[in-house]
C-alpha cells in the first residue's frame, strides 16, 4: 500500500467529520441536513470499512455486509425520522 | 474409558434419568389436573405437583450436569480426578438431600415443612422453583462447594483447555448466582429483582455456558474436527451469551416495579438472545459436516444435532415470540411463557445432559458404542421425546394465543377460569402428547438393556 | 491459522471469530440506533431539548480521535506485514493513547452529566445516550485491553509479515469500534 494514500483517507475523514460538526454547529435542521449527516457517515463507514479495515481485499460479500448495514440501520433512522 | 476416575460419572447419570422419570410422571400428573382439577386431590394438589415436576427437572439436570463435569473434566486436563471418593461421598449427600425433600414436599404440609426446616431462622422458602427448605439450600451449597473444589484441584493439576476452562466458568457462575436464594427482601420489588439472578442468570446465563461447553466436547470426540476450530466457536457463543443474556434479564424486570428503561434493554438483548442459539446450530452443523471420522456413535451425534436445532427453536424463537416489551404486555405469565419453558429445557439442557450421557455411558460401560440395535432403539426414543415435546409447545402455545385473546386483548375480557376451560381442549391434546413422551423417555431407557455386538472401547 | 483456513475465510483480515463476533456486535448497535430513532419520533421536542446540552464539541473532538486512531491502526498493521515490528508497536502505542484521551473526555462528559443529577431515569433521551455511549465505552475500553496485549506481543518481535493474525484481529476489532461511532456521533449529537 502506498503509504501516502491511507493519509489521505485519514484526511479525507477529518475533513468530512468537521463538515457534520459544522452542520450541528450551524442551524441547519430538517431532512436536508438529516440526509446529508447520514450520508456522510455511509461515506465515512465505508472508507474505514474498505480502506483501513482492509475488506477492499476480501471476498466481496463481506463488503456488501457493512454496506448493507449502514444502508439498512441509516435507512431506518431516516425513515424514522421522516415519522414526525 | 481413559481414565479411572471417570467411573464417578455413572452413579450421576443413572441418578438423572431415574428423577427424569419421576419429573416426567407428575407432569403428567398435573397435565391431568389442568382438565380434571380434583384427580389425586387432596393427596397431591396441584401446586406440589407442580413443585415436584420443576423443582426435579432441575435437581437431574444438575445431576447430569455434575455427571458431564466428572467425565469430561479428567479427559480434558489429562489427568485423574482430584478425589473420586469425594465425587462419590457428594453423590450420596445429593441424592439423599434431593429425595428427602421431594418426600417432605408430598406428605408434609408446605406451612408444617417449612417450620421443621428452620424457614423462621431464615425465611427463603414459599418462591418459584426456589421452595427448597432451608438445610436442603445450604446442602445444595455444601454439595456444590465439595464438586467445584474437586473439579478446581483437578484442573489445575493438570492441562487447561478453552472447554474445561468454560465448563469451570460456568458451574462456578451456578454456584455464585444460587447463593442469592438466600436473599429474600421483604419489599416485593426487590425480591422478585434478585431472584431472577438465579433464575435467569441460570438458565439464560451461565447454563448456556455449561451447554457450550459439553456440547463442544462431545463434538471433538465424534467428529475429529481440530479441537482449535471448536474452541474458538466457543468462545464467539460465550461472549455473546454473556453479552445478551446479562442484559436479557431485563426481559424480566417489564412489570415488576423496576425502572422503565429495563423495557428498553431488556427488549433489544433478550431479542439478541437467539444469537448465540442460532450460532450454536450452526456450529454443531458445520462441525458434524467436516467431520473426520465416522463415530460409532451415531445416537450421541444424533442427540448433539438434536440438541442445536431444538435449543434454538426452545430458546432462541419461543422466546422471541413474547420476549418484546409490547407483546409481553399481553403474553406475560400465559400459557406462551410454559411452552416457551418447555421447548427451551427439553432443547437446551435435556438434549445437552442426554447427548453427553449417550457419548459417555457405552465407553463407561466399556465400549466405544452400543450395539446397533441399542442404538436404533434410542434414536427411536429421540424422536419420540424430540417430536412429543414439540407438541406439547404448540398445544400450549394454542391455549396461550386463546388466554391472550379471550382474558387479555379482548374488550370484554373473560375471567381467567372460563378462559381455561375453553382451551381444555388443548390441555388434552398436551396431555395426550406428554403420555407418548413418557413412552419416548421408557424407549431411551430402555435401550439399555438392549444388548447386541458391540466393539471394545478404544 | 492454516492457509487452507484463511483461503475458506476469503481472506478475511484476522481471526475468523472476530469477524462473526463483529458482526453481531453491529447487529446489536444496530438495533439500538433504530430503537433510539423510533423512540425520537415519539417525542422529537423532548429529544431536541435534551440534546442541546450535550457537548457537541467534545463530540466532534473524540470523532477525530478515533478515526485518527483507527488511521494509526491501519498503519500498524501495514508495518507488521513488512516485518517492521518496532514500527508497529509504535503505531499501536499510539492508537492506545488516543484511546485513553477518548475515555477522558466521554469521562468529563460522563461526569458533567452525572453531576447534574442525570441518571438513566431522567427522561428518554438520557436514557439511550448515557446506555448507548457507555456501552460504546466499555468497547473502547475492551479494545485497549485486546491492543495492550498484542503491543506487548509486537515488541518482543512475536509477530512478522507471516504471522500477524493477531494484530489484525485486534485492528479489526478497532476499527469496529470506530464504524460505531462514526453512526453514534451524527445520530445522538447532531441530528435533531
Amino acid at each position: 500500500m502506498n503509504a501516502n494514500f491511507p493519509t489521505l483517507i485519514w484526511l479525507a475523514l477529518v475533513a468530512l467529520t468537521l463538515t457534520t460538526y459544522a452542520i450541528g454547529a450551524s442551524d441547519m435542521t430538517g431532512s436536508g441536513a438529516m440526509l446529508t449527516v447520514l450520508f456522510i457517515a455511509l461515506v465515512k463507514g465505508q472508507m474505514v470499512a474498505n480502506y483501513f479495515m482492509g475488506l477492499r481485499h476480501v471476498a466481496p460479500g463481506w463488503r456488501l455486509l457493512i454496506l448493507g448495514w449502514f444502508l439498512i440501520v441509516g435507512g431506518l433512522i431516516a425513515l424514522a425520522y421522516k415519522l414526525t | 474409558m481413559q481414565y479411572k476416575s471417570q467411573a464417578v460419572a455413572k452413579p450421576y447419570f443413572i441418578a438423572a434419568i431415574g428423577l427424569f422419570i419421576g419429573q416426567i410422571v407428575f407432569g403428567l400428573v398435573m397435565g391431568l389436573q389442568y382438565v380434571v382439577g380434583d384427580f389425586l386431590f387432596p393427596a397431591i394438589p396441584f401446586n406440589i405437583a407442580r413443585m415436584v415436576h420443576t423443582n426435579l427437572l432441575i435437581v437431574w439436570l444438575l445431576f447430569g450436569f455434575m455427571g458431564s463435569a466428572y467425565y469430561l473434566i479428567p479427559e480434558e486436563t489429562e489427568n485423574e480426578l482430584y478425589s473420586p471418593k469425594l465425587a462419590i461421598i457428594t453423590f450420596w449427600i445429593f441424592l439423599v438431600a434431593g429425595a428427602l425433600t421431594v418426600v417432605g414436599y408430598l406428605f408434609v404440609p408446605y406451612s408444617t415443612l417449612a417450620e421443621w426446616t428452620g424457614n423462621n431462622i431464615l425465611a427463603t422458602m414459599g418462591r418459584e422453583f426456589l421452595e427448597q427448605p432451608l438445610i436442603t439450600k445450604v446442602g445444595i451449597v455444601i454439595v456444590a462447594l465439595s464438586f467445584l473444589f474437586n473439579i478446581c484441584m483437578t484442573l489445575l493439576k493438570g492441562r487447561k483447555t478453552s472447554i474445561s476452562l468454560v465448563l469451570v466458568l460456568g458451574l462456578v457462575g451456578l454456584a455464585v448466582f444460587f447463593l442469592f436464594s438466600f436473599y429474600n427482601p421483604t419489599n416485593l420489588v426487590l425480591d422478585k429483582y434478585y431472584w431472577w439472578w438465579v433464575v435467569h442468570l441460570w438458565v439464560e446465563g451461565v447454563w448456556e455456558l455449561i451447554l457450550g461447553a459439553i456440547l463442544a466436547f462431545v463434538l471433538i470426540k465424534v467428529t475429529g474436527v481440530d479441537r482449535e476450530v471448536i474452541e474458538k466457536w466457543l468462545y464467539v457463543i460465550v461472549t455473546m451469551t454473556l453479552i445478551t443474556g446479562i442484559l436479557g434479564t431485563g426481559h424480566h424486570y417489564y412489570w415488576i416495579g423496576a425502572p422503565e428503561y429495563w423495557q428498553w434493554w431488556g427488549s433489544v438483548f433478550s431479542a439478541l438472545e437467539p444469537i448465540p442459539f442460532f450460532m450454536m446450530t450452526i456450529f454443531a452443523f458445520n462441525m458434524v459436516n467436516r467431520r473426520r471420522r465416522e463415530h460409532p456413535n451415531k445416537a450421541a451425534v444424533l442427540w448433539a444435532l438434536g440438541t442445536g436445532v431444538l435449543a434454538f427453536l426452545g430458546a432462541g424463537v419461543w422466546g422471541f415470540l413474547h420476549t418484546l416489551a409490547p407483546v409481553n404486555y399481553y403474553t406475560h405469565g400465559t400459557q406462551m411463557t410454559a411452552s416457551h419453558g418447555h421447548l427451551a429445557f427439553y432443547g437446551a439442557y435435556v438434549c445437552v445432559v442426554i447427548t453427553m450421557i449417550s457419548y459417555a455411558m457405552p465407553i463407561l460401560r466399556g465400549r466405544a458404542a452400543n450395539s446397533n440395535k441399542a442404538q436404533v432403539v434410542e434414536m427411536w426414543s429421540f424422536w419420540l421425546m424430540s417430536v412429543s415435546i414439540v407438541f406439547i409447545t404448540l398445544f400450549l402455545t394454542a391455549a396461550g394465543i386463546v388466554q391472550v385473546w379471550l382474558q387479555r386483548y379482548s374488550d370484554a375480557p373473560m375471567a381467567f377460569m372460563a378462559v381455561q376451560d375453553k382451551a381444555a381442549i388443548f390441555y388434552w391434546m398436551r396431555e395426550g402428547a406428554g403420555v407418548i413422551f413418557l413412552i419416548g423417555l421408557l424407549t431411551y431407557v430402555a435401550s439399555f438393556f438392549i444388548k447386541g455386538e458391540t466393539k471394545a472401547a478404544a | 491459522m492454516t492457509a487452507e483456513a484463511k483461503n475458506q475465510h476469503e481472506g478475511l483480515p484476522g481471526d475468523f471469530a472476530i469477524w462473526i463476533f463483529i458482526l453481531a456486535e453491529m447487529l446489536a448497535f444496530g438495533v439500538l440506533f433504530v430503537a433510539y430513532a423510533f423512540a425520537r419520533a415519539h417525542d422529537v421536542a423532548l429529544f431536541n431539548a435534551s440534546q442541546e446540552t450535550l457537548n457537541r464539541t467534545s463530540g466532534a473532538i473524540n470523532t477525530l480521535v478515533l478515526i485518527t486512531s483507527s488511521y494509526f491502526v491501519a498503519r500498524g498493521v501495514d508495518a507488521i506485514k513488512r516485518d517492521l515490528s518496532r514500527d508497529c508497536a509504535w503505531w499501536l502505542g499510539a492508537t492506545w493513547l488516543l484511546g485513553a484521551v477518548f475515555i477522558a473526555i466521554k469521562s468529563a462528559e460522563f461526569h458533567e452529566k452525572f453531576s447534574a443529577g442525570i441518571t438513566l431515569s431522567t427522561n428518554s433521551f438520557y436514557m439511550f445516550y448515557l446506555a448507548l455511549t457507555f456501552f460504546h465505552f466499555m468497547h473502547v475500553l475492551m479494545g485497549m485491553i485486546i491492543l495492550a496485549v498484542v503491543i506487548v506481543k509486537a515488541r518482543r518481535g512475536g509477530y512478522g509479515s507471516r504471522d500477524h493474525a493477531g494484530v489484525e484481529t485486534a485492528a479489526s476489532f478497532w476499527h469496529m469500534v470506530d464504524l460505531l461511532w462514526i453512526i453514534l456521533f451524527p445520530l445522538i449529537y447532531v441530528i435533531r
